[in-house]
Protein backbone atom coordinates (compact mmCIF):
# COMPACT_ATOMS: atom_id res chain seq x y z
CA UNK A 1 0.00 0.00 0.00
CA UNK A 2 1.31 3.40 -0.92
CA UNK A 3 0.95 6.35 1.38
CA UNK A 4 -2.39 8.16 1.09
CA UNK A 5 -2.49 11.00 -1.41
CA UNK A 6 -1.60 14.24 0.37
CA UNK A 7 -4.28 16.89 0.10
CA UNK A 8 -4.32 20.62 0.62
CA UNK A 9 -7.25 22.93 1.27
CA UNK A 10 -8.03 25.95 -0.85
CA UNK A 11 -10.61 28.48 0.27
CA UNK A 12 -12.49 30.59 -2.27
CA UNK A 13 -13.72 34.16 -1.82
CA UNK A 14 -17.12 32.71 -0.79
CA UNK A 15 -15.29 30.71 1.96
CA UNK A 16 -16.02 27.45 0.19
CA UNK A 17 -13.32 24.85 0.86
CA UNK A 18 -11.82 22.77 -1.95
CA UNK A 19 -9.65 19.77 -1.17
CA UNK A 20 -7.04 19.12 -3.87
CA UNK A 21 -4.12 16.74 -4.30
CA UNK A 22 -1.09 18.63 -3.12
CA UNK A 23 1.01 17.37 -6.02
CA UNK A 24 -1.45 18.79 -8.55
CA UNK A 25 -1.21 22.32 -7.20
CA UNK A 26 2.50 22.19 -6.41
CA UNK A 27 3.26 21.20 -9.97
CA UNK A 28 1.29 24.04 -11.51
CA UNK A 29 1.19 26.95 -9.12
CA UNK A 30 4.44 28.70 -8.32
CA UNK A 31 2.83 30.38 -5.29
CA UNK A 32 1.50 27.18 -3.74
CA UNK A 33 4.76 25.40 -4.47
CA UNK A 34 6.58 28.15 -2.56
CA UNK A 35 4.16 27.93 0.36
CA UNK A 36 4.65 24.18 0.69
CA UNK A 37 8.41 24.41 0.28
CA UNK A 38 8.97 27.14 2.84
CA UNK A 39 6.72 25.34 5.32
CA UNK A 40 4.14 28.11 5.65
CA UNK A 41 1.40 25.56 4.94
CA UNK A 42 0.52 23.26 7.81
CA UNK A 43 -1.27 20.13 6.59
CA UNK A 44 -3.19 19.64 9.83
CA UNK A 45 -4.63 23.12 10.21
CA UNK A 46 -4.01 25.43 7.26
CA UNK A 47 -6.16 26.29 4.36
CA UNK A 48 -4.98 28.63 1.66
CA UNK A 49 -7.29 31.64 1.44
CA UNK A 50 -7.82 32.85 -2.11
CA UNK A 51 -9.85 35.96 -1.42
CA UNK A 52 -9.85 37.19 -4.98
CA UNK A 53 -10.89 33.88 -6.60
CA UNK A 54 -14.56 32.91 -6.56
CA UNK A 55 -15.73 29.30 -6.26
CA UNK A 56 -16.70 28.94 -9.92
CA UNK A 57 -13.29 30.12 -11.09
CA UNK A 58 -11.37 28.14 -8.47
CA UNK A 59 -13.16 24.98 -9.54
CA UNK A 60 -12.11 25.63 -13.14
CA UNK A 61 -8.52 26.27 -12.10
CA UNK A 62 -8.42 23.03 -10.11
CA UNK A 63 -9.93 21.18 -13.09
CA UNK A 64 -7.20 22.55 -15.31
CA UNK A 65 -4.36 21.60 -12.98
CA UNK A 66 -5.79 18.15 -12.28
CA UNK A 67 -6.29 17.36 -15.94
CA UNK A 68 -2.82 18.56 -16.91
CA UNK A 69 -1.23 16.56 -14.09
CA UNK A 70 -2.95 13.28 -14.90
CA UNK A 71 -2.98 13.63 -18.67
CA UNK A 72 0.37 15.21 -19.35
CA UNK A 73 1.36 12.15 -21.38
CA UNK A 74 -1.65 12.46 -23.70
CA UNK A 75 -0.88 13.43 -27.24
CA UNK A 76 -0.69 17.14 -28.01
CA UNK A 77 -3.84 17.15 -30.09
CA UNK A 78 -6.00 15.73 -27.32
CA UNK A 79 -4.60 18.18 -24.81
CA UNK A 80 -5.19 21.11 -27.14
CA UNK A 81 -8.75 19.97 -27.76
CA UNK A 82 -9.31 19.71 -24.02
CA UNK A 83 -7.82 23.20 -23.48
CA UNK A 84 -10.04 24.68 -26.19
CA UNK A 85 -13.11 23.13 -24.58
CA UNK A 86 -11.90 24.31 -21.16
CA UNK A 87 -11.61 27.92 -22.32
CA UNK A 88 -15.00 27.90 -23.98
CA UNK A 89 -16.32 30.45 -21.48
CA UNK A 90 -17.71 33.97 -21.77
CA UNK A 91 -15.37 36.92 -21.58
CA UNK A 92 -16.08 37.58 -17.89
CA UNK A 93 -15.18 33.99 -17.13
CA UNK A 94 -12.01 34.35 -19.15
CA UNK A 95 -10.94 37.49 -17.26
CA UNK A 96 -11.65 35.79 -13.94
CA UNK A 97 -9.54 32.81 -14.96
CA UNK A 98 -6.75 35.10 -16.07
CA UNK A 99 -6.78 36.93 -12.74
CA UNK A 100 -6.76 33.64 -10.82
CA UNK A 101 -3.97 32.12 -12.94
CA UNK A 102 -1.99 35.31 -12.47
CA UNK A 103 -2.57 35.31 -8.71
CA UNK A 104 -1.55 31.67 -8.34
CA UNK A 105 1.17 31.98 -10.99
CA UNK A 106 0.09 29.04 -13.09
CA UNK A 107 2.32 29.64 -16.06
CA UNK A 108 0.94 27.23 -18.64
CA UNK A 109 -2.61 28.36 -17.93
CA UNK A 110 -1.49 31.99 -18.24
CA UNK A 111 0.12 31.27 -21.60
CA UNK A 112 -3.03 29.54 -22.74
CA UNK A 113 -5.28 32.45 -21.76
CA UNK A 114 -2.95 35.15 -23.11
CA UNK A 115 -2.80 33.23 -26.38
CA UNK A 116 -6.59 32.94 -26.53
CA UNK A 117 -7.13 36.64 -25.90
CA UNK A 118 -4.40 37.50 -28.40
CA UNK A 119 -6.25 35.46 -31.03
CA UNK A 120 -9.46 37.35 -30.20
CA UNK A 121 -7.61 40.56 -31.10
CA UNK A 122 -5.55 39.52 -34.10
CA UNK A 123 -6.82 40.62 -37.48
CA UNK A 124 -9.95 42.25 -36.08
CA UNK A 125 -11.26 45.71 -36.84
CA UNK A 126 -11.30 48.29 -34.06
CA UNK A 127 -15.09 48.34 -33.74
CA UNK A 128 -15.09 44.57 -33.46
CA UNK A 129 -12.40 44.59 -30.77
CA UNK A 130 -14.33 47.19 -28.80
CA UNK A 131 -17.42 45.00 -28.98
CA UNK A 132 -15.56 41.83 -27.98
CA UNK A 133 -14.00 43.48 -24.94
CA UNK A 134 -17.02 45.67 -24.28
CA UNK A 135 -15.00 48.86 -24.40
CA UNK A 136 -17.66 51.56 -24.38
CA UNK A 137 -15.56 54.35 -23.02
CA UNK A 138 -12.48 54.42 -25.22
CA UNK A 139 -11.18 57.60 -23.62
CA UNK A 140 -10.48 59.49 -26.83
CA UNK A 141 -12.03 62.93 -27.26
CA UNK A 142 -14.63 63.10 -30.05
CA UNK A 143 -12.07 65.09 -32.07
CA UNK A 144 -9.33 62.48 -31.62
CA UNK A 145 -11.73 59.67 -32.48
CA UNK A 146 -12.88 61.46 -35.61
CA UNK A 147 -9.30 62.19 -36.60
CA UNK A 148 -8.35 58.50 -36.21
CA UNK A 149 -11.34 57.32 -38.20
CA UNK A 150 -10.52 59.78 -40.94
CA UNK A 151 -6.85 58.88 -41.04
CA UNK A 152 -7.23 55.10 -40.82
CA UNK A 153 -10.71 54.28 -42.13
CA UNK A 154 -9.64 50.70 -42.94
CA UNK A 155 -8.90 50.03 -39.25
CA UNK A 156 -12.55 50.42 -38.27
CA UNK B 1 -24.94 38.56 -16.09
CA UNK B 2 -23.85 41.88 -17.45
CA UNK B 3 -20.87 41.75 -19.73
CA UNK B 4 -18.09 43.81 -18.24
CA UNK B 5 -15.48 45.88 -19.96
CA UNK B 6 -11.98 44.48 -20.07
CA UNK B 7 -10.79 47.79 -18.63
CA UNK B 8 -12.98 47.40 -15.54
CA UNK B 9 -11.74 43.92 -14.69
CA UNK B 10 -8.16 43.47 -15.77
CA UNK B 11 -5.40 45.57 -14.27
CA UNK B 12 -3.29 47.48 -16.77
CA UNK B 13 -0.35 45.16 -16.25
CA UNK B 14 -2.34 42.15 -17.50
CA UNK B 15 -3.65 44.06 -20.51
CA UNK B 16 -0.07 45.04 -21.24
CA UNK B 17 1.04 41.41 -21.09
CA UNK B 18 -1.69 40.46 -23.56
CA UNK B 19 -0.62 43.21 -25.94
CA UNK B 20 3.00 42.12 -25.66
CA UNK B 21 2.01 38.90 -27.38
CA UNK B 22 0.30 40.53 -30.34
CA UNK B 23 2.55 40.69 -33.44
CA UNK B 24 4.00 44.12 -34.10
CA UNK B 25 2.21 44.38 -37.42
CA UNK B 26 -1.15 44.41 -35.59
CA UNK B 27 -0.16 46.69 -32.75
CA UNK B 28 -0.13 49.92 -34.67
CA UNK B 29 -3.82 49.53 -35.37
CA UNK B 30 -4.58 48.61 -31.77
CA UNK B 31 -3.50 52.07 -30.67
CA UNK B 32 -6.89 53.26 -31.88
CA UNK B 33 -8.88 50.90 -29.65
CA UNK B 34 -8.72 53.08 -26.58
CA UNK B 35 -6.67 55.76 -24.94
CA UNK B 36 -5.47 53.19 -22.43
CA UNK B 37 -4.21 50.82 -25.14
CA UNK B 38 -2.73 53.79 -26.94
CA UNK B 39 -0.58 54.76 -23.97
CA UNK B 40 0.41 51.17 -23.22
CA UNK B 41 1.60 50.58 -26.79
CA UNK B 42 3.22 54.00 -27.21
CA UNK B 43 5.43 53.56 -24.16
CA UNK B 44 9.06 53.21 -25.35
CA UNK B 45 9.61 50.59 -22.67
CA UNK B 46 6.79 48.55 -24.20
CA UNK B 47 8.45 48.68 -27.61
CA UNK B 48 11.69 47.42 -26.13
CA UNK B 49 9.95 44.62 -24.22
CA UNK B 50 7.91 43.67 -27.26
CA UNK B 51 11.02 43.39 -29.36
CA UNK B 52 12.52 40.87 -26.95
CA UNK B 53 9.23 39.11 -26.49
CA UNK B 54 8.49 38.25 -30.09
CA UNK B 55 11.21 36.36 -31.89
CA UNK B 56 8.57 34.49 -33.84
CA UNK B 57 7.67 37.41 -36.08
CA UNK B 58 10.92 37.45 -38.00
CA UNK B 59 9.73 35.64 -41.05
CA UNK B 60 9.04 38.48 -43.41
CA UNK B 61 11.11 38.98 -46.51
CA UNK B 62 11.65 42.42 -47.83
CA UNK B 63 11.50 42.45 -51.60
CA UNK B 64 12.22 45.20 -54.01
CA UNK B 65 10.68 45.22 -57.44
CA UNK B 66 12.41 47.16 -60.18
CA UNK B 67 14.53 48.90 -57.59
CA UNK B 68 11.78 51.20 -56.48
CA UNK B 69 8.76 49.35 -55.06
CA UNK B 70 8.99 47.45 -51.80
CA UNK B 71 7.04 44.47 -50.52
CA UNK B 72 6.90 42.42 -47.43
CA UNK B 73 6.36 38.76 -48.08
CA UNK B 74 5.12 36.90 -45.04
CA UNK B 75 6.84 33.61 -45.56
CA UNK B 76 5.03 31.46 -43.07
CA UNK B 77 1.74 32.34 -44.71
CA UNK B 78 3.28 31.78 -48.12
CA UNK B 79 4.63 28.36 -47.31
CA UNK B 80 1.51 27.36 -45.45
CA UNK B 81 -0.81 28.31 -48.30
CA UNK B 82 1.44 26.94 -51.05
CA UNK B 83 1.68 30.43 -52.44
CA UNK B 84 -1.84 30.38 -53.81
CA UNK B 85 -3.25 33.52 -52.31
CA UNK B 86 -1.87 36.99 -52.22
CA UNK B 87 -2.56 37.80 -48.58
CA UNK B 88 1.06 37.15 -47.68
CA UNK B 89 2.33 39.91 -49.92
CA UNK B 90 1.97 43.45 -48.74
CA UNK B 91 3.22 46.46 -50.59
CA UNK B 92 4.84 49.03 -48.34
CA UNK B 93 5.20 52.70 -49.11
CA UNK B 94 8.85 53.52 -49.44
CA UNK B 95 10.14 56.68 -47.82
CA UNK B 96 10.75 58.17 -51.26
CA UNK B 97 7.83 60.23 -52.40
CA UNK B 98 9.01 61.23 -55.87
CA UNK B 99 7.24 59.93 -58.96
CA UNK B 100 8.45 57.70 -60.42
CA UNK B 101 9.83 56.42 -57.12
CA UNK B 102 13.55 56.79 -56.64
CA UNK B 103 15.84 53.88 -57.16
CA UNK B 104 17.17 52.54 -53.90
CA UNK B 105 19.20 49.71 -52.47
CA UNK B 106 19.04 47.88 -49.16
CA UNK B 107 22.31 47.96 -47.25
CA UNK B 108 21.29 46.12 -44.13
CA UNK B 109 18.82 45.78 -41.32
CA UNK B 110 18.81 45.67 -37.58
CA UNK B 111 16.07 45.47 -34.96
CA UNK B 112 13.30 46.29 -37.41
CA UNK B 113 15.09 49.14 -39.12
CA UNK B 114 16.12 48.87 -42.74
CA UNK B 115 19.11 50.81 -43.97
CA UNK B 116 18.48 52.08 -47.48
CA UNK B 117 20.75 53.86 -49.87
CA UNK B 118 19.59 56.28 -52.46
CA UNK B 119 21.73 57.69 -55.18
CA UNK B 120 23.78 59.82 -54.99
CA UNK B 121 24.77 59.97 -51.31
CA UNK B 122 21.84 59.57 -49.07
CA UNK B 123 21.36 56.96 -46.39
CA UNK B 124 17.88 56.40 -45.06
CA UNK B 125 17.12 54.50 -41.89
CA UNK B 126 13.57 53.32 -42.16
CA UNK B 127 11.14 51.38 -40.01
CA UNK B 128 8.77 49.94 -42.63
CA UNK B 129 6.21 49.12 -39.99
CA UNK B 130 5.78 52.55 -38.48
CA UNK B 131 7.00 54.48 -41.53
CA UNK B 132 9.46 56.48 -39.47
CA UNK B 133 12.54 57.55 -41.40
CA UNK B 134 15.77 59.32 -40.84
CA UNK B 135 17.91 60.68 -43.68
CA UNK B 136 21.65 61.08 -43.43
CA UNK B 137 24.11 62.39 -45.93
CA UNK B 138 27.55 60.84 -45.90
CA UNK B 139 29.45 63.60 -47.60
CA UNK B 140 31.90 63.52 -44.66
CA UNK B 141 33.68 60.57 -46.14
CA UNK B 142 33.40 61.96 -49.60
CA UNK B 143 35.35 65.11 -48.88
CA UNK B 144 38.46 63.09 -48.12
CA UNK B 145 38.20 61.03 -51.24
CA UNK B 146 39.68 61.84 -54.58
CA UNK B 147 36.80 60.32 -56.47
CA UNK B 148 33.23 60.41 -55.36
CA UNK B 149 32.57 57.90 -52.64
CA UNK B 150 29.46 55.82 -53.24
CA UNK B 151 27.92 53.17 -51.11
CA UNK B 152 27.88 50.30 -51.48
CA UNK B 153 30.42 49.98 -54.28
CA UNK B 154 33.20 52.07 -52.76
CA UNK B 155 33.13 50.14 -49.51
CA UNK B 156 35.11 47.03 -48.73
CA UNK B 157 32.79 46.20 -45.91
CA UNK B 158 29.72 47.84 -44.56
CA UNK B 159 27.19 47.00 -41.93
CA UNK B 160 24.41 48.34 -39.77
CA UNK B 161 24.09 47.50 -36.11
CA UNK B 162 22.99 48.53 -32.66
CA UNK B 163 25.23 49.42 -29.75
CA UNK B 164 23.19 48.70 -26.63
CA UNK B 165 25.81 50.18 -24.30
CA UNK B 166 25.36 53.61 -25.87
CA UNK B 167 21.82 53.10 -27.17
CA UNK B 168 23.07 54.05 -30.61
CA UNK B 169 22.75 52.69 -34.13
CA UNK B 170 25.92 52.66 -36.21
CA UNK B 171 26.59 52.38 -39.90
CA UNK B 172 30.07 50.91 -40.18
CA UNK B 173 32.01 51.42 -43.40
CA UNK B 174 35.49 50.13 -44.27
CA UNK B 175 36.94 51.63 -47.42
CA UNK B 176 40.23 52.08 -49.17
CA UNK B 177 41.59 55.39 -50.31
CA UNK B 178 42.90 55.12 -53.84
CA UNK B 179 44.23 51.64 -53.17
CA UNK B 180 46.58 52.87 -50.50
CA UNK B 181 45.26 53.38 -47.05
CA UNK B 182 42.42 51.55 -45.42
CA UNK B 183 39.92 53.50 -43.41
CA UNK B 184 37.26 52.54 -41.00
CA UNK B 185 34.50 54.98 -40.22
CA UNK B 186 31.23 54.68 -38.47
CA UNK B 187 28.24 56.91 -38.55
CA UNK B 188 26.53 57.33 -35.21
CA UNK B 189 22.84 57.94 -35.65
CA UNK B 190 22.54 59.27 -32.13
CA UNK B 191 25.03 62.06 -32.61
CA UNK B 192 24.53 62.28 -36.36
CA UNK B 193 28.27 62.35 -36.90
CA UNK B 194 31.00 60.29 -38.48
CA UNK B 195 33.54 58.76 -36.14
CA UNK B 196 36.90 57.66 -37.46
CA UNK B 197 38.01 54.39 -35.90
CA UNK B 198 41.55 53.13 -35.48
CA UNK B 199 40.66 49.45 -35.37
CA UNK B 200 43.03 47.50 -37.58
CA UNK B 201 41.44 45.92 -40.61
CA UNK B 202 42.55 42.45 -41.60
CA UNK B 203 44.67 42.37 -44.76
CA UNK B 204 44.40 41.74 -47.56
CA UNK B 205 40.71 42.35 -47.42
CA UNK B 206 38.60 41.33 -50.32
CA UNK B 207 34.97 40.50 -50.05
CA UNK B 208 32.73 39.52 -52.87
CA UNK B 209 29.91 41.90 -53.58
CA UNK B 210 27.39 39.53 -52.05
CA UNK B 211 29.14 39.23 -48.75
CA UNK B 212 30.25 42.79 -48.13
CA UNK B 213 27.00 43.44 -46.26
CA UNK B 214 27.44 42.66 -42.60
CA UNK B 215 25.05 40.65 -40.54
CA UNK B 216 24.08 42.03 -37.15
CA UNK B 217 23.79 39.55 -34.29
CA UNK B 218 24.58 39.58 -30.58
CA UNK B 219 25.87 43.14 -30.50
CA UNK B 220 28.29 42.65 -33.37
CA UNK B 221 28.41 42.81 -37.16
CA UNK B 222 29.67 39.70 -38.97
CA UNK B 223 31.21 39.26 -42.39
CA UNK B 224 32.85 36.43 -44.29
CA UNK B 225 35.95 37.88 -45.90
CA UNK B 226 37.43 36.28 -48.98
CA UNK B 227 39.83 34.73 -49.71
CA UNK B 228 40.17 32.97 -46.40
CA UNK B 229 43.84 32.71 -45.51
CA UNK B 230 43.35 30.69 -42.40
CA UNK B 231 40.23 28.84 -41.39
CA UNK B 232 40.56 30.30 -37.92
CA UNK B 233 39.84 33.74 -39.36
CA UNK B 234 36.90 32.76 -41.50
CA UNK B 235 34.42 35.07 -39.85
CA UNK B 236 35.20 38.70 -39.25
CA UNK B 237 33.43 40.31 -36.30
CA UNK B 238 33.07 43.97 -35.43
CA UNK B 239 31.98 44.44 -31.83
CA UNK B 240 29.67 47.44 -31.50
CA UNK B 241 30.57 48.15 -27.90
CA UNK B 242 34.37 47.91 -28.01
CA UNK B 243 34.39 49.03 -31.68
CA UNK B 244 37.13 46.57 -32.53
CA UNK B 245 37.53 43.66 -34.91
CA UNK B 246 38.03 40.06 -34.00
CA UNK B 247 37.75 36.83 -35.92
CA UNK B 248 36.07 33.53 -35.41
CA UNK B 249 36.89 30.11 -36.77
CA UNK B 250 34.82 28.36 -39.39
CA UNK B 251 33.25 25.02 -38.38
CA UNK B 252 36.14 23.00 -39.81
CA UNK B 253 38.73 23.73 -42.48
CA UNK B 254 36.20 22.55 -44.99
CA UNK B 255 35.66 25.30 -47.51
CA UNK B 256 37.14 24.79 -50.85
CA UNK B 257 38.56 28.17 -51.52
CA UNK B 258 36.78 28.49 -54.82
CA UNK B 259 33.47 28.67 -53.03
CA UNK B 260 32.17 31.96 -51.81
CA UNK B 261 30.63 31.32 -48.44
CA UNK B 262 27.66 33.45 -47.50
CA UNK B 263 26.38 34.34 -44.10
CA UNK B 264 22.79 34.32 -42.87
CA UNK B 265 20.71 34.20 -39.72
CA UNK B 266 18.70 31.00 -39.31
CA UNK B 267 16.45 30.74 -36.30
CA UNK B 268 18.46 33.44 -34.57
CA UNK B 269 21.73 31.54 -35.15
CA UNK B 270 24.64 32.51 -37.32
CA UNK B 271 24.96 30.24 -40.35
CA UNK B 272 27.50 29.89 -43.17
CA UNK B 273 26.50 28.42 -46.50
CA UNK B 274 28.45 27.59 -49.60
CA UNK B 275 28.18 25.50 -52.73
CA UNK B 276 29.90 22.18 -52.62
CA UNK B 277 30.72 21.30 -56.21
CA UNK B 278 31.98 17.79 -55.42
CA UNK B 279 28.80 16.62 -53.82
CA UNK B 280 26.52 18.91 -55.84
CA UNK B 281 25.06 20.27 -52.66
CA UNK B 282 24.74 23.44 -50.67
CA UNK B 283 26.24 22.98 -47.26
CA UNK B 284 24.79 25.06 -44.45
CA UNK B 285 26.69 25.18 -41.19
CA UNK B 286 24.67 26.57 -38.32
CA UNK B 287 26.32 27.76 -35.12
CA UNK B 288 23.57 26.79 -32.70
CA UNK B 289 25.22 28.45 -29.74
CA UNK B 290 26.96 31.71 -30.37
CA UNK B 291 30.75 31.39 -30.27
CA UNK B 292 30.56 27.75 -29.18
CA UNK B 293 32.72 25.97 -31.73
CA UNK B 294 31.32 22.53 -30.96
CA UNK B 295 27.79 23.68 -31.72
CA UNK B 296 28.33 24.01 -35.48
CA UNK B 297 25.78 21.74 -37.14
CA UNK B 298 25.74 20.78 -40.82
CA UNK B 299 22.67 20.74 -43.02
CA UNK B 300 23.15 19.58 -46.59
CA UNK B 301 20.74 20.74 -49.25
CA UNK B 302 20.98 18.39 -52.23
CA UNK B 303 21.38 21.02 -54.92
CA UNK B 304 23.74 23.84 -55.83
CA UNK B 305 23.08 27.57 -55.56
CA UNK B 306 20.62 27.36 -52.71
CA UNK B 307 20.27 30.62 -50.88
CA UNK B 308 18.90 30.01 -47.38
CA UNK B 309 16.47 32.71 -46.30
CA UNK B 310 15.09 31.77 -42.94
CA UNK B 311 14.02 29.05 -40.57
CA UNK B 312 10.25 28.72 -40.56
CA UNK B 313 8.22 28.41 -37.39
CA UNK B 314 7.87 24.72 -38.21
CA UNK B 315 11.62 24.30 -38.24
CA UNK B 316 12.12 24.13 -42.00
CA UNK B 317 14.95 25.88 -43.77
CA UNK B 318 13.35 27.97 -46.47
CA UNK B 319 15.47 29.25 -49.29
CA UNK B 320 15.49 30.21 -52.89
CA UNK B 321 17.23 28.92 -55.93
CA UNK B 322 17.85 31.17 -58.86
CA UNK B 323 17.40 29.29 -62.09
CA UNK B 324 17.85 31.28 -65.26
CA UNK B 325 15.75 34.41 -64.90
CA UNK B 326 13.04 32.85 -62.81
CA UNK B 327 13.05 32.92 -59.08
CA UNK B 328 11.65 29.84 -57.54
CA UNK B 329 11.07 29.23 -53.92
CA UNK B 330 12.03 25.85 -52.70
CA UNK B 331 10.99 24.66 -49.37
CA UNK B 332 13.29 22.19 -47.81
CA UNK B 333 11.94 20.34 -44.89
CA UNK B 334 14.87 19.74 -42.65
CA UNK B 335 14.69 18.63 -39.13
CA UNK B 336 16.22 21.39 -37.05
CA UNK B 337 16.63 19.25 -33.99
CA UNK B 338 18.50 16.37 -35.57
CA UNK B 339 21.90 16.76 -37.06
CA UNK B 340 23.16 16.66 -40.61
CA UNK B 341 21.74 15.71 -43.96
CA UNK B 342 18.26 14.91 -42.96
CA UNK B 343 16.36 16.07 -45.98
CA UNK B 344 12.82 14.91 -45.66
CA UNK B 345 11.13 16.41 -48.61
CA UNK B 346 11.52 19.07 -51.25
CA UNK B 347 8.91 21.04 -53.03
CA UNK B 348 8.73 24.19 -55.01
CA UNK B 349 6.79 27.34 -54.44
CA UNK B 350 6.51 30.09 -56.95
CA UNK B 351 6.33 33.67 -55.93
CA UNK B 352 4.31 34.63 -58.97
CA UNK B 353 2.57 37.54 -57.35
CA UNK B 354 5.70 39.57 -56.80
CA UNK B 355 7.72 38.67 -59.85
CA UNK B 356 9.93 39.94 -61.23
CA UNK B 357 12.01 40.64 -58.19
CA UNK B 358 15.40 42.07 -58.65
CA UNK B 359 16.46 41.90 -55.12
CA UNK B 360 15.47 39.97 -52.07
CA UNK B 361 16.70 41.06 -48.73
CA UNK B 362 16.46 39.32 -45.45
CA UNK B 363 15.55 41.93 -42.93
CA UNK B 364 15.45 41.49 -39.24
CA UNK B 365 12.17 41.26 -37.47
CA UNK B 366 9.46 43.84 -37.22
CA UNK B 367 9.69 46.10 -34.29
CA UNK B 368 8.12 49.21 -32.92
CA UNK B 369 11.37 50.59 -31.60
CA UNK B 370 11.91 54.17 -32.62
CA UNK B 371 15.23 55.79 -33.24
CA UNK B 372 16.44 57.98 -30.48
CA UNK B 373 18.61 60.74 -31.72
CA UNK B 374 20.23 63.97 -30.92
CA UNK B 375 20.70 66.65 -33.50
CA UNK B 376 24.02 68.41 -33.30
CA UNK B 377 24.37 71.66 -35.11
CA UNK B 378 27.72 72.07 -36.76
Amino acid sequence: MGSPVKKIMLCSSEKEIFSVEEQVMVQHSVIINNMIEDGSYNHEESKIPLDCVDSKTLKKVIDYCTHHTHHHNDNQEDLEAWDAQFLNVDSNGLYDLLMAANYLEIRNLLDLIYGTIKNMIKGKKIDEIRRIFNIKDHGFTPEEEEQNRKEYPHFY
Amino acid sequence: MEKKSIHDILPLELIRRILLRVPASHLFRLKCVSKCWYSLISDPHFAELHFHHSPASTNALFCIKNGNVAYFVYLDALVFNDGNDASHVKEVCTPFKTKPPSHFEVLGSCRGFVLLHRHPQCLVVWNPLTGSTRRISYSGIDSRMYNGFRLPKSARLYGFGYDASRDDYLVVVAWCERRRQDHLDCLSLRTNSWIHLDAALPKPLRVSKDTSTGLFLNGAIHWVPWPIKDHRDAILIFDMKSRTFSTMSEPEPAFSYESYPGIVLLGGCLALYYDCLDSCSTDIWVMKEYKVQSSWTLYQIPCLFFLPLYLSNNGDIIGEIILSDKIEKKKFLMSWEESCSHVLNIFVLRLTSVQPMLCIERVSCHSLVTLRMRIIRT
